[in-house]
């Protein structure tokens, strides 16, 4: 099983980073990508980049954002260009493809994430360092470390989910899109509050053990994370999508 | 044991019966052709047979495994081309078929050799590195068949391998598919709207329409079975003995195209008795040969047959 598991996920780590376009996204985009969170936007917040507990919002809202593009192919994009029911027909298990396209998912977001957060860390160092090295704090160093997994983990499941009942790649992409839009409109929305709520807002956040933050927003995505592939399972059935 | 065996195999989709009591039985080693006209249940049939559906009602076997409670066995002792060939058009040739070869657990070596051994025959080797996005239709559907061919399989289905391609890549494939079947040895069960196809590749020929199986033997079966023995003769008929020719009793049907005369008769071993009659009758003939009905008027009159609803 998990020798299978690994042979889709090669196959996926394969077509997104190795061969042709990535997904839509050309390897210049993903270039583009490590530019503008490895050094622009680090660049621009100089040592709070490092030293902000806030930046783990950043490092948890990133890889939604890069395994949303990706993931909605995973099975939309497999019927798209009928290479679904090959697949199916193989020795394969069911449980084989989809662990297997969700770990590529998984490891996509990851792996983009932790460059962008070295190239970011490298960045700070050469512009800002004056006497030592500038690093993450250990919780905040552990916290991004988890919320990539995480939330990568959250956006393969969701995108996986999305994308076996998407009747096209653009249907399920436009689906994440309005699903990422939803689940960042209380952040936006945070603005446009009076400045004394946002002030009271921030001071109770101020209040709140950062550690224990970090572990009950973890146990709260594990759980979601859990839920949703185990839906993912019970969705997943071949003869439902050789049919579709 | 059977390769294959079905018995009353049904399946709808709404109301329409795409497989209606299909029972079959498939010898190992052979090439059977499952021929029938587009939507005649060609496909819905391999996806019973790979246990990509379940039946309404009836069994099916392969390679002694029931399709319905082994399915898993049946996906790993087979190898299946589908109506699309499922190519990942990303990947180079030789990653398509490291990925099969992945996938049945193949070891580095062995599919470095496997491949070897499949594209260079085809012709593929070479170019093997190429992603294979721009590559013609015939030779992606070569690639699609030595994929399916990647891990030994024993039972192979290929669903209209042929189709798409021009006459020129078509006959290719043919050629390739023959020898292929001849060195791996392996059952081939497949699909095709193509009676050219049937006829030279398949030792046995099963003929489906609307879901029913109209009629099962080797081509040279069928040919006898089924259509007439034919005479054709070519050469100046006047009318007088076009006319008494037709009134013969041995002469069940009669068609004329400019010097040409078809003839279906009831028995070809008394067609000197029309040929002596004709000239009899001052009928100038140069050429005289008696032929079976070729695959494709079998099939027109098995189809037509079930249309008069006298299967």
């Amino acid at each position: 099983m998990i020798q299978d598991i690994l042979t889709v996920t090669w196959k996926e780590l394969r077509e997104m980073f190795v061969q042709g376009d990535p997904r839509g996204r050309s390897k210049m985009s993903l270039i583009l990508l490590v530019i503008i969170f490895g050094i622009v936007l680090p660049l621009q917040n100089g040592r709070e980049w490092v030293s902000s507990p806030t930046s783990i919002l950043v490092w948890g809202w990133m890889p939604f954002l890069w395994v949303s593009g990706i993931v909605a192919d995973s099975f939309a994009g497999e019927r798209e260009r009928h290479t679904l029911e090959s697949l199916l027909s193989t020795r394969l298990s069911d449980r084989a493809i989809l662990f297997g396209k969700l770990l590529a998912a998984l490891l996509y977001g990851c792996i983009l994430t932790w460059i962008i957060l070295l190239v970011s860390l490298i960045t700070v160092n050469v512009a800002y360092a004056r006497s030592g090295l500038l690093l993450f704090s250990l919780p905040l160093s552990i916290g991004a470390i988890l919320f990539s997994v995480l939330v990568s983990g959250l956006a393969a499941s969701i995108g996986v989910l999305v994308s076996l009942r998407a009747g096209s790649v653009r249907q399920a992409q436009q689906l994440m899109s309005v699903g990422m839009l939803v689940l960042f409109i209380p952040l936006m929305l945070v603005q446009f509050l009076p400045s004394s709520l946002r002030q009271s807002l921030i001071r109770d956040a101020d209040k709140i053990n950062p550690a224990q933050a970090v572990v009950w927003v973890a146990v709260g995505l594990l759980f979601l994370d859990g839920l949703l592939t185990a839906v993912g399972m019970v969705l997943f059935q071949r003869s439902k999508l050789i049919l579709d | 044991m059977f390769a294959i065996r079905t018995d009353n195999l049904n399946r709808s989709f709404g109301g329409l019966k795409a497989v209606d009591g299909l029972s079959l039985e498939v010898l190992p080693g052979i090439v059977f052709g499952f021929i029938g006209p587009n939507g005649s249940g060609k496909t819905t049939t391999i996806r019973l047979l790979l246990g990509l559906l379940d039946p309404d009602g009836g069994k099916a076997e392969v390679l002694g495994f029931d399709t319905q409670k082994e399915s898993d066995q049946i996906r790993a002792r087979c190898g299946a081309l589908l109506e699309y060939n499922g190519l990942y058009e990303r990947l180079s040739a030789a990653e398509n078929l490291d990925y099969y070869g992945r996938i049945w657990h193949m070891s580095k070596s062995e599919r470095e050799a496997r491949t070897q051994q499949l594209l260079t025959p085809l012709e593929l080797y070479d170019r093997r590195k190429e992603p294979i996005g721009r590559w013609s239709r015939g030779m992606k559907q070569k690639l699609a068949v030595a994929r399916t061919l990647m891990h030994r399989p024993k039972l192979v289905f290929l669903d209209e391998p042929t189709a798409g391609l021009d006459p020129v890549a078509s006959a290719a494939l043919r050629e390739d598919l023959e020898s292929l079947a001849q060195r791996e040895g392996v059952t081939i069960f497949l699909t095709t709207h193509n009676l050219a196809d049937a006829e030279k590749l398949c030792d046995q020929v099963g003929v489906i329409n609307h879901g029913q199986l109209l009629a099962v033997g080797s081509p040279e079966e069928l040919r006898s079975r089924t259509s007439a023995p034919r005479l054709y003769l070519t050469g100046k008929f006047p009318p007088e003995a076009i006319e008494q020719v037709k009134a013969n009793p041995l002469v069940r049907k009669m068609d004329k195209h400019n010097s040409r005369l078809v003839l279906d008769l009831t028995d070809l071993s008394r067609s000197y008795e029309i040929v002596s009659q004709l000239v009899q009758a001052e009928a100038q003939i140069d050429e005289v040969r008696k032929e079976k009905a070729d695959l494709e008027e079998v099939f027109l009159s098995l189809v037509e047959e079930e249309k008069r609803g006298g299967k």
